[in-house]
């Protein structure tokens, strides 16, 4: 999709999305918090420096099909472009690729560390968890005593 | 999964503040008033009375909504709200919206374990047997 | 002066096959505050008033008791036999009372907006309607759209009578995304709106706006049927769609005749408007609104004088790291530090043990001072 229209700065949309918006997720708990889900928001936080479709320039990081990420970046004209890197054995190729191909160009390079940091989070979301949780155990004297009655019971 | 560090949690009021009186009469409910009176001694603070709420036991602005884990909660309604999580599952925890049926609890529990996210009621509705 | 953009026309199929320069009403300056006003003023133009009963609460004969009989001074029904005599009324605080301040049919049910201001208005949500990040902001879906502000040829318009063919248009010009969101939306309204004709709500999808002269009216009917899909003549744009509940960026879906006759209808920054008497578009205070860019320009920044001061940040010998802590740092200050802790001569004395102990004759002198 593109858009060959006067565009209208960044400061401007900024405002008039700033209070209500579509990707906006307001929450009353932890001080009235503001999140978004704007895809090409990278930390998802509600902010002129993170905002997606305000921004001409903006990086997002994504999970694409068979455990891969995809990184989303904006063209002029508005339109988002993809880039899918399926899953690698170690995930700094990854990084390099995020980097190469963004901050490294001079493409948001205040955005470096977030979108390393997102493409990480989401590898590490894919990991089969290496340790299990352990059972809980009983805790109190009742929940013991229960504990010990039900093992009893079993045998 | 575990918050990130911070200085201790203080609470300086761990007590609720009653309203004046509400212990002796049972038409006057616990929920805080401020008393008026020309010659109520909570409000003229004598020595004794209750203590009256001021903006002096406000907590830490660092521990501000902090759960004893150190995270803030952070109201979910379906896996997708879960995502949000995603960079903050060192701040935030996530908390299940009371009217989320079972089903699709476990979705939501299943997708903050993926992404690392703590839930802070992971029993509700899911635990079967008492 | 920038050359005008030349925007993409689609035909049914969804085949971009021609251009079209972008009318001037999509310059007009995008003011949020003012469609905000001009909204809250013209929803209210539909209220219909109510009102209770006049009557209600007064239909009693009640007096006072005045003091001395150890009840309140509220007015009481007379009379006796009866449960309801002695007990209060007409107040708002009183069973059966009236309520308090009535509702009155003479409320100021509508709002007169001045004219000007409309045009305002319904100029700034064209010019936001092109604008694709405030069509994203306000929620509709328009990741496969070929281009915002979406221009269907009018060619094939006056034929299209049939739902179905307006859903294959819908889909062709990747705008049927926004009319499923719409379908997956509709809910059961809340309170007792169910019982007064509104039962459900849902989003709003696309505005298709058409050209009646000769993009005729069957149109209308082929769309309306289609959840969330409204249609609008040209001539009489209504903020009330442009900008639903006051929020700029509905997504527009413009018949070209619709497109072309923008100019006419609105003017051109050159030539006023061949509807509207004496109306020409309204124009920006500020002609770039890009302010970091006119901050930032050599002109302004030639201009400035220096910040009084100085940066207040920066320490003058860089950060201050403590010797004590920072090891690099103790080692460029004390080199011997190094071969010190090695040869571990700080625990040296420990490792000894304690001192011998002074014999008695220390301390007779010791004491003896």
């Amino acid at each position: 999709m593109s858009s060959a229209t006067y565009p209208a700065p960044a400061d401007l949309l900024w405002e008039i999305t700033r209070n209500n918006t579509s990707f906006l997720v307001k929450r009353k708990t932890a001080g009235g918090i503001k999140l978004s889900r704007d895809p090409l928001n990278l930390r998802n936080v509600h902010s002129r420096k993170h905002s997606g479709a305000v921004n001409d320039q903006a990086i997002g990081v994504v999970p694409s099909d068979k455990g891969g990420i995809s990184l989303l970046t904006k063209k002029k004209s508005g339109a988002t472009i993809t880039h899918s890197y399926k899953p690698s054995k170690t995930s700094r190729k990854s990084y390099l690729h995020i980097v190469n191909s963004t901050a490294k160009k001079g493409y948001r390079p205040d955005l470096r560390g977030d979108a390393v940091a997102r493409a990480s989070a989401l590898i590490r979301s894919y990991r089969k968890p290496v340790k299990q949780t352990p059972e809980a155990q009983p805790r109190g004297a009742k929940a013991k005593k229960n504990a010990a009655a039900a093992a009893a019971a079993d045998l | 999964m575990t918050a990130v560090k911070h200085v201790p949690i203080v609470k300086k009021h761990k007590k609720r503040f009653n309203r004046h009186q509400s212990d002796r009469f049972m038409c006057v409910a616990p929920s805080w008033r401020k008393p008026k009176g020309i010659d109520n001694r909570v409000r003229r603070r004598f020595k004794g009375q209750a203590a009256m709420p001021k903006i002096g036991y406000g907590s830490n602005k660092k521990t501000r909504h902090m759960m004893p884990s150190g995270h803030k909660a952070f109201l979910v309604h379906n896996a997708n709200d879960v995502d949000l999580l995603l960079m903050h599952n060192h701040t935030f925890a996530a908390e299940i919206s009371h009217a989320v049926s079972s089903r699709k609890r476990i979705e939501i529990i299943a997708k903050a374990k993926k992404l690392g996210v703590k839930v802070t009621n992971p029993k509700g509705k899911v635990t079967t047997d008492v | 002066m920038t050359s005008v953009p030349q925007i993409q026309v689609f035909s049914v199929e969804g085949k971009a096959d021609s251009e079209l320069p972008l009318p001037d009403v999509f310059r007009a300056p995008i003011r949020s505050d003012i469609v905000q006003t001009v909204h809250a003023g013209m929803a209210k133009n539909k209220r219909q008033s109510y009102a209770v009963s006049v009557k209600a609460g007064h239909q009693t004969s009640a007096e006072s008791w005045g003091t001395g009989r150890a009840v309140a001074r509220i007015p009481r029904v007379s009379g006796g036999g009866t449960h309801r005599a002695g007990q209060a009324a007409f107040g708002n605080m009183c069973r059966s009372g009236r309520m308090f301040a009535p509702t009155k049919v003479w409320r100021r049910w509508h709002v007169k907006i001045n004219l000007n201001q409309k045009r305002f208005a319904t100029a700034s949500a064209i010019a936001a309607s092109a604008s694709q990040p405030l069509v994203l902001s306000r929620g509709h879906r328009i990741s496969s759209t070929p281009s915002i502000p979406l221009v269907v040829a009018s060619s094939a318009l006056p034929d299209l009578a049939k739902t179905r063919a307006a859903v294959a248009l819908l889909k062709a010009v990747g705008a049927y995304s926004d009319v499923v969101k719409v379908t997956k939306s509709r809910k059961l309204r809340a309170g007792k709106g169910k019982l007064r004709g509104r039962r459900h709500r849902q989003r709003r999808g696309p505005l298709v706006i058409y050209d009646p002269a000769t993009d005729g009216k069957l149109l209308s009917k082929a769309f309306r049927n289609i959840p969330g899909v409204e249609t609008c003549p040209v001539t009489a744009l209504n903020l009330l769609q442009l900008a639903p509940g006051g929020h700029l960026g509905r997504f527009v879906i413009w018949s070209s005749d619709a497109f072309k006759a923008l100019d006419s209808i609105y003017g051109t920054s050159t030539s006023p408007s061949s509807t509207k008497k004496d109306y020409s578009l309204p124009s920006a205070q500020v002609t770039n609104p890009d302010i970091s860019r006119l901050i930032n320009s050599s002109e302004i920044q030639s201009v400035l004088r220096a910040v009084k001061g100085g940066a207040k940040s920066k320490r003058a010998g860089g950060q201050k790291k403590n010797p004590l802590t920072n090891r690099q740092v103790m080692l460029r200050l004390n080199p011997y530090a190094k071969g010190y802790a090695a040869a571990k001569l700080g625990q040296a004395k420990y490792k000894e043990g304690k001192p011998e102990r002074a014999d008695a004759s220390f301390h007779n002198v010791l004491k003896s001072a």
